[in-house]
């Protein structure tokens, strides 16, 4: 019984895999301010922050593929007038959020080396403090876009029904 | 990298990693489809014949609403005649959808060609809003439950790019016979999407909302 637990489960073809992959980006782009928080602690700062980019790093990577996954899912899917408007929302905004995303870890990659890069320069070693404050600020902001891109996939699957599916061999 | 540095770094790591084994456990299995073989035996409809059908309806309407446009613009009604030439190739489209998925499963696209029966532009106008409301109530959801039920992935996406345009349509269709008069004169841009036959006025978005091409993929038909 422990044996055919170990194996792998089958992997949806990749019109159904929409579901599989879209929890991964909202998980670890709504982590990693966490993270951009934590870098502002005095000594260990600095490697939460670089775990903060590496999370965001993994998280747009996410939002790319669950976009263009859930691109070919939502051919699958049955535009009935309820669902439509629904669908081609999320889609919208999930297009959005991704470039969002894309915009921020470049932003956050440039305040972590940006200062160190131009040392030569006579600028600061960091990144003022008041960036990284902006940049929480403006990442927060982008977050409710994310949610809320998550909150019209949930309604499309809770409210209205719509799932992804294979045939689970 | 410094210590001090590793301990959050790892701690980031980890994270990742729960997320990911979390996801992999989330994805629940279905039931097995029926074989469409078993329903053939028990001489119930199956998909490929439903694809059939739906190929020798998008034919005929194709060749149906060519007739119709020329008739538009003899009648004057120039706007009609564009209508009628955008769904016309859109018709097109879904046939040679349908076709790609009937050879898939190892049947062959094949039409039975009817002359169309042409009549005043209204009368044709009201004809094809009568086919496009049936397909877009009646046939196309139809098909697409018994194609869910199958599990056939190549169907339920034709079906829906369908669908999808065919509910267009008789919008359209219903806007020029409610407003005929309007309609009359030279012509009137359409576009149409040449990958799942998505019939639009003007083209407001950056990618098809039914099957995502880029918007400058889209046809212009007047
Ligand atoms: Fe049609
Ligand atoms: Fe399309």
């Amino acid at each position: 019984m422990l044996g055919s637990a170990l194996l792998p489960p089958p992997l949806p073809p990749w019109d159904g895999i929409h579901p599989l992959i879209v929890h991964f980006p909202i998980a670890l782009l709504l982590v990693s301010p966490l993270f951009v928080l934590l870098g502002f602690l005095p000594k260990v700062g600095r490697g939460f922050a670089l775990a903060g980019l590496v999370l965001m790093v993994l998280g747009t990577i996410g939002a790319y593929v669950a976009v263009e996954s859930g691109e070919a899912g939502a051919e699958l899917v049955t535009r009935t007038p309820e669902v439509a408007p629904v669908l081609q929302q999320h889609r919208e905004l999930a297009d959005t959020v991704r470039v969002l995303f894309t915009v921020l870890t470049a932003v956050w990659a440039v305040l972590l080396f940006g200062p160190a890069l131009l040392k030569n320069k006579k600028l600061p070693a960091a990144a003022p403090t008041v960036a990284k404050i902006a940049f929480l600020v403006a990442y927060l902001l982008c977050a409710i876009v994310l949610a809320n891109v998550g909150h019209l996939g949930g309604r499309l699957v809770h409210q209205y029904g719509v799932q992804a599916w294979f045939d689970g061999k | 990298m410094r210590t001090n540095e590793r301990v959050p770094v790892l701690a980031g790591t980890s994270m990742f990693l729960a997320v990911v084994l979390s996801a992999a456990v989330s994805m629940g299995q279905e039931t097995r489809p029926a074989k469409p073989e078993e329903k053939k035996e028990a001489g119930m409809t199956t998909t490929l014949d439903n694809l059939v059908t739906a190929y020798n309806g998008e034919s005929n309407a194709h060749a149906r609403y060519v007739e119709f446009a020329k008739k538009a613009d003899e009648d004057g009604y120039g706007q009609v005649a564009s209508l009628f030439r955008a769904a016309a190739r859109a018709e097109e489209i879904h046939a040679e959808t349908h076709g790609e998925v009937i050879k898939k499963l190892g049947g062959t696209p094949k039409a039975d060609l009817r002359k169309p029966e042409v009549k005043s532009t209204r009368e044709n106008l009201e004809a094809a809003l009568k086919g496009e409301t049936y397909e877009r109530d009646t046939m196309y959801p139809d098909f697409l439950r018994q194609a869910k039920a199958e599990k056939n992935r190549d169907a339920v996406r034709t079906f829906n790019f369908a669908l999808s345009a065919e509910t267009e349509h008789a919008k359209l269709y219903k806007e020029a016979l409610d407003n005929l008069d309007s309609w009359k004169g030279g012509k009137k841009d359409f576009y149409v999407c040449p990958v799942c036959g998505y019939t639009v006025v003007k083209v407001d978005f950056e990618k098809c909302p039914v099957c995502s091409a880029p918007k400058d993929k889209y046809e212009k038909i007047n």
